[in-house]
């Protein structure tokens, strides 16, 4: 379960001007549920995952995961908690362009220093899961755009995380694309993960997967 | 340790070619500058060292109106009766100009049956022909002769305008290459005869003395007994050899210094200032859950990879340059002890210390440089992926 109690998250431009991207959030999203953020730009929505996986803290408030406080978790266990728990999927797909396919998908494993036929284990599951067999050893930037999504998600997915967070997973795709992306949606969902995705793609809005639509608007729910 | 962080960090050098080749070159030519550098020097001290030890202990010259003046080498007899002289030997020397090249040779005359005050001068004694006009030559006297065509011979010529003709018989190595290089040893004859000087008189005399510590006494026995003379001790002659060789090394060291700075100054600009695509990277990776410190172990590899080969890179460059090509270049500055020009051999000093200063001096100081702004940005919310 995740809960959010009374965030606000303030940003400071300068020693006069701060921003406040959320004033004052309650968001509880139960285990195993689809939740879509939706609002237009600049609402908060990204601000709220990276709150959730811990790359960043609160102004005040609580963030608590499974019982866990994790906005009061120091810089090393915040980052032990992401590569245990969460996957994240940017809106960028944030992949490293000169690495190939493969050594993308395996990244969040590096540190952990595995032994080579786990590692293997692990990435013949997510390529297989996400339909990219073929393509493990092709540089990332000769893939196209769907493909290089996949990969985000395959890497989002190697480490069997609980929570899995999406930023406008959709902006880059087009509409076959984006039903593809829900068809992963759906599987993910039923593997029983819990996941949420920050989007005003309008394509989320009434799908029977979904089971929440919260809607952000200057940083609040309304 | 840990494989795929090696082989991550092997792959972020390759990603970044250009970076990669730039501070390789970079740091392999300040370690290649900083080991020949030290690598000369440690040489000329050593060939220093011998020259010095191979210094006599006492020198004795005659001052006539402020000026080194021939002396009556009778004056050897009264030296051996001071106590604690082990031997006195008056020597016959000078500097004779050659014209052709613009560089002075030292004349060196010896006796077939004297003690000689150096090793070196008693193995040419075995072998010189003291009957006939004959003559070993140094290295670098051979080498200046031969350009200018005598070959076989040299013809001196005498003050009086005449010329005498020397054979050259022979070459040799001395005790040390900095000071043999510009050397011709003859017979005491053949040399009083080019210098023009008459059979009872010498250039100095050189005193050996049975105890180091008795040293101070004798020289200031021999001023007593020969008001006129100055006595020119071991100690003297190894402060003017230092004088020459500190001052060389001083400009060297200044060179180095300012070469030092520079480097460092773009070294720390191209490793400190992390371009955003380095910014981001490191904001992936702790977005998908690295710590700060995997982060910096990889930055470790990175950094310890490109400089520890640029290391040994440099090192076997300077090997290469200081020991197989003899330094050119570099080694005319130091080698102005004798006007002469040619080059001498460069002895091989190899010792660990100045290869653990120049790894200090660059290692550590570059994975450093790499290290701690991948630190700063590693600290930083790692929220700007999201943008
Ligand atoms: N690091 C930051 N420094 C300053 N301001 C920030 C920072 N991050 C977010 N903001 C501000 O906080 C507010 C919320 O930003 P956020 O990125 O969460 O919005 P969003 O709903 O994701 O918008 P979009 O749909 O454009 O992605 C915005 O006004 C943004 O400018
Ligand atoms: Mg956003």
């Amino acid at each position: 379960m995740i809960e959010l109690k009374n965030i606000i998250k303030r940003y400071e431009i300068n020693k006069n001007n701060t921003v406040t991207a959320l004033n004052g959030i309650n968001l509880t999203v139960k285990e195993g549920e689809l939740v879509v953020l939706k609002g237009a730009s600049g609402s908060g929505k990204s601000t709220i995952l990276s709150l959730i996986a811990a790359l960043s803290k609160p102004t005040s408030g609580e963030v608590i995961v499974d019982d866990k406080r994790v906005s009061k978790l120091p810089d090393n266990f915040a980052s032990d908690f992401r590569r245990d728990n969460v996957g994240f999927i940017f809106q960028k797909y944030n992949l490293i362009n000169s690495l190939s396919v493969k050594e993308n998908i395996i990244l969040p494993l590096v540190p952990m220093n595995l032994h080579v036929n786990i590692v293997e284990a692990k990435l013949k599951r997510v390529l297989k899961m996400f339909h990219i067999e073929n393509k493990e050893n092709i540089l990332v930037k000769n893939l196209s755009g769907g493909e290089q999504q996949r990969v985000a998600i395959a890497r989002a997915n190697i480490n069997e995380p609980k929570i899995i967070l999406a930023d406008e997973p959709t902006a880059n795709l087009d509409e076959k694309l984006s039903m593809k992306f829900i068809d992963i949606l759906k599987e993910l969902r039923q593997q029983g993960k819990t996941v949420i995705v920050a989007t005003h793609d309008p394509l989320f809005f009434n799908l029977d997967i979904v089971d929440k639509v919260v809607e952000i608007h200057q940083g609040l729910i309304s | 340790m840990n494989i795929y962080l090696v082989e991550y960090a092997i792959n972020s050098l390759l990603r970044q070619k250009y970076k990669t080749i730039f501070v390789t070159v970079i740091l392999t030519t300040l370690v290649f500058l900083l080991t020949s550098v030290f690598f000369i020097t440690n040489s000329i001290k050593y060939e220093l060292q011998s020259t010095v030890d191979a210094l006599p202990e006492i020198v004795v010259q005659k001052i006539k109106a402020g000026r080194h003046y021939d002396l009556d080498s009778e004056r050897v007899d009264d030296i051996l009766e001071i106590t604690g002289v082990n031997s006195a030997v008056a020597r016959v020397w000078g500097y004779y100009y050659f014209a052709n090249v613009g560089v002075n040779f030292t004349v060196v005359g010896i006796d077939e049956y004297e003690e000689q005050y150096k090793n070196s001068l008693n193995l040419i004694a075995k072998s010189l022909d003291f009957s006939t006009n004959s003559m070993f030559v140094g290295e670098g006297v051979k080498k200046s002769m031969s350009e200018s065509y005598y070959k076989e011979y040299f013809n001196f010529i005498k003050p009086n305008g005449t010329l005498k003709k020397m054979n050259i018989s022979g070459v040799f190595e001395g005790d040390t290459q900095l000071e043999s290089n510009d050397m011709i040893v003859m017979s005491k004859e053949n040399a009083r005869d080019i210098f023009d000087m008459s059979q009872s008189r010498a250039t100095d005399i050189v005193v050996k003395v049975a105890n180091v510590d008795e040293i101070h006494t004798v020289a200031s026995k021999i001023r007593l007994i020969f008001p006129d003379s100055r006595v020119i001790t071991k100690d003297d002659l190894k402060i003017s050899y230092q004088n020459i060789f500190d001052y060389k090394s001083g400009i060297f060291l200044a060179l180095f210094v300012v070469s030092l700075f520079t480097f460092f100054i773009i070294i720390y600009d191209k490793a400190s200032g992390l371009s955003s695509e380095e910014k981001r990277e490191i904001g992936i990776l702790k977005a998908i859950g690295w710590r700060v410190d995997d982060v910096l172990k990889e930055k470790f590899y990175e950094g310890f990879i490109i400089s520890f080969f640029a290391y040994l890179l440099g090192v076997f460059l300077s090997l290469g340059f200081v020991y197989i090509l003899k330094a050119p270049l570099i080694q005319k500055i130091f080698t102005g002890y004798s006007e002469l020009k040619t080059s001498f051999d460069l002895p091989f000093v190899f010792d660990i210390q100045t290869l653990a200063l120049v790894f200090f001096l660059s290692v550590p100081i570059y994975i450093a440089a790499t290290i701690i702004p991948s630190w700063r940005s590693a600290t930083l919310e790692a929220d700007e992926v999201m943008r």
